[in-house]
């Protein structure tokens, strides 16, 4: 698994779960970090996040969107 | 943003300034200028005209002998004012063209000796930052932290190490704690390094506040690089947040996140502009789940950065506006670094921020003698430590103010009303708008309570 970028989904309650996130967008399981799974954005929205390749989040289309960077991140201190 | 500003009074006021024996004011210079708070304490100074020795020399080139005259149909005064930040370059463009007084106007930049930077010595120690906070008078008014969750989203809490240099019990909520998927260890029981020196600073404030450890920069998820974690692993953390202020009754929440992390480069990044962008993008998920945790009523600190320009960290590799992301999230309270002096530490960065123009909110303590989680010598630094001092500033109010009472959004406006105004008239890109002031604070929510018992 190269590099990997997140994309996100809109799922009615009923298909919230991973295999309906990847039924939606088309997805293989070793094109999913199933480890990181389906993590809620806005429970309001029913708006989802699943953690992909970068090349699966490519093919992403409608109602998907993405790919979204994966940035590293570090703590703020001490300064060096 | 401080400015000085050259007249050319009448004869008779210039020579007033320009004579030994009498000291005129800035009021006998001028009645006012539009959009400037004149500085009255400053005594005006007379300005003499240069002008080539020579005849048919270039009168704007410093290269040749120059004379200079004081004489008063020839020299000008200067004073000195402020003016807004966000009005700075229209001002500062039409002020010379709305009379004959002004002649110009003239950034008046900050002069110092010795900011503080990253290898500086500790100034002060936590007990001062303790002072400065007022926590004798908050505890002695309630706020102290108890039943407030504070989550400190960073490399895990040794709660061993907090508790011997706090000296006070510490709690951590094992059951509310999170984990990101591979990391192993136990909540409270990770090693001594960054985290805890966070976990430290919140408890200055509010000691009796309960630690929810989410030891996100510990994740070494697949697909990353040698860096201390993914931002897919916050959004998950923020996820699991969202689950445990969902589960607190809605007439008492209180769940305080401090964020003493960020992202340093764009060179793992989406350029600005792109749709998948994370510095520039209020689409992007992680920024979405901030707002969402704001909306359901968590307070959100993020610390400002250390790419300050008079010392940054040198690992900054943004070519400017360095508060990115979330660090500038409108729904977040971005904090700036100050030291117990009270002046800004050099590597605080300044703002525009990039999701949010007006970072950093406001400053807090840091680069003091604390948690010795680096070292006995090492102070507690960076804005990863002023973040956290404010946090539990903000635990401490949650004591007595849950989120129903008063929601994060009208928190944080009243931090940046109350706030401790440094260097320029209200907001500035230093210090946004201050330094937090605990007692103004509460004085502010003494009031407020007095009114809304009326």
């Amino acid at each position: 698994m190269g590099r990997m970028v997140l994309v996100t989904v809109e799922l009615p309650p009923a298909e919230a779960t991973l295999e309906g996130a990847m039924r939606r967008l088309g997805l293989s399981e070793e094109e999913v970090d199933t480890a990181y799974g389906l993590v809620p954005l806005d429970p309001g929205q029913g708006l989802y996040a699943v953690r992909v390749t970068e090349q699966a989040g490519h093919r992403v289309t409608p109602p998907g969107e993405g790919p979204f960077a994966d940035p590293p991140i570090e703590p703020y201190g001490p300064p060096q | 943003m401080r400015v000085l500003i050259q007249l050319r009074p009448s004869p008779d006021v210039v020579a007033a300034v320009a004579a030994p024996d009498l000291t005129a004011t800035t009021a006998d210079v001028t009645d006012g200028l539009p959009g400037v708070a004149l500085d009255h304490s400053f005594t005006p100074v007379a300005l003499p005209r240069a002008r080539p020795a020579s005849a048919g020399g270039d009168p704007l080139s410093l290269h040749q002998p120059l004379v200079f005259s004081l004489a008063p149909e020839e020299a000008s005064v200067l004073v000195r004012g402020e003016i807004a930040d966000d009005e700075s370059s229209a001002r500062m463009a039409l002020l010379p063209g709305r009379g004959r007084d002004v002649v110009g106007v003239y950034a008046d930049p900050l002069i110092e000796t010795s900011l503080t930077c990253g290898g500086s010595p500790p100034v002060g120690t936590w007990q001062d930052v303790a002072r400065l906070l007022r926590v004798p008078e908050l505890h002695a008014e309630g706020y102290d932290g108890a039943g407030v969750a504070l989550a400190v989203c960073d490399t895990g809490v040794n709660a061993a190490h907090v508790r011997d240099h706090l000296g006070k019990d510490v709690t951590v909520d094992r059951g509310r704690s999170w984990n990101p998927s591979g990391v192993t260890g136990e909540p409270g029981g990770f090693a001594v390094d960054h985290g805890t020196m966070c976990a430290f600073d919140t408890l200055i404030a509010a000691p009796r506040a309960t630690l929810v450890d989410v030891p996100i920069l510990l994740s070494r998820r697949q697909g990353g690089t040698v860096m201390d974690g993914l931002l897919s692993d916050a959004v998950a953390a923020f996820a699991h947040l969202r689950a445990v202020l969902d589960a607190q009754p809605a007439d008492s929440r209180a769940l305080v996140v401090s964020n003493s992390w960020g992202s340093f480069s764009p060179l793992w990044d989406l350029p600005p502009g792109q749709p998948g962008n994370y510095s520039d993008n209020a689409a992007h998920p992680f920024n979405i789940i901030v707002g969402s945790l704001e909306q359901a009523g968590a307070d959100i600190l993020f610390a400002a950065g250390n790419c300050g320009t008079e010392c940054k960290d040198r690992r900054c590799a943004y070519p400017g506006r360095p508060i990115v992301g979330a660090n500038s999230h409108p729904q977040v309270l971005s904090v700036g670094g100050v030291d117990t002096n009270g002046e800004r530490v050099g590597y605080s960065s300044q703002g525009p921020g990039r999701l949010s123009d007006r970072k950093p909110d406001v400053c807090a303590y840091t680069h003091f003698a604390g948690s010795k989680a680096f070292g006995d010598d090492v102070p507690d630094s960076g804005t990863s430590a002023a973040c956290p001092v404010a946090a539990g500033l903000v635990a401490a109010i949650r004591t007595r103010w849950p989120a129903s009472r008063i929601s994060p959004s009208q928190l944080r406006t009243l931090l940046h009303r109350t706030a401790e105004d440094r260097s320029t008239v209200g907001f500035d890109y230093d210090y946004g708008y201050g330094v937090a002031d605990a007692a103004a604070l509460v004085a502010a929510l003494r009031r407020r309570a007095e009114r809304h018992r009326l």
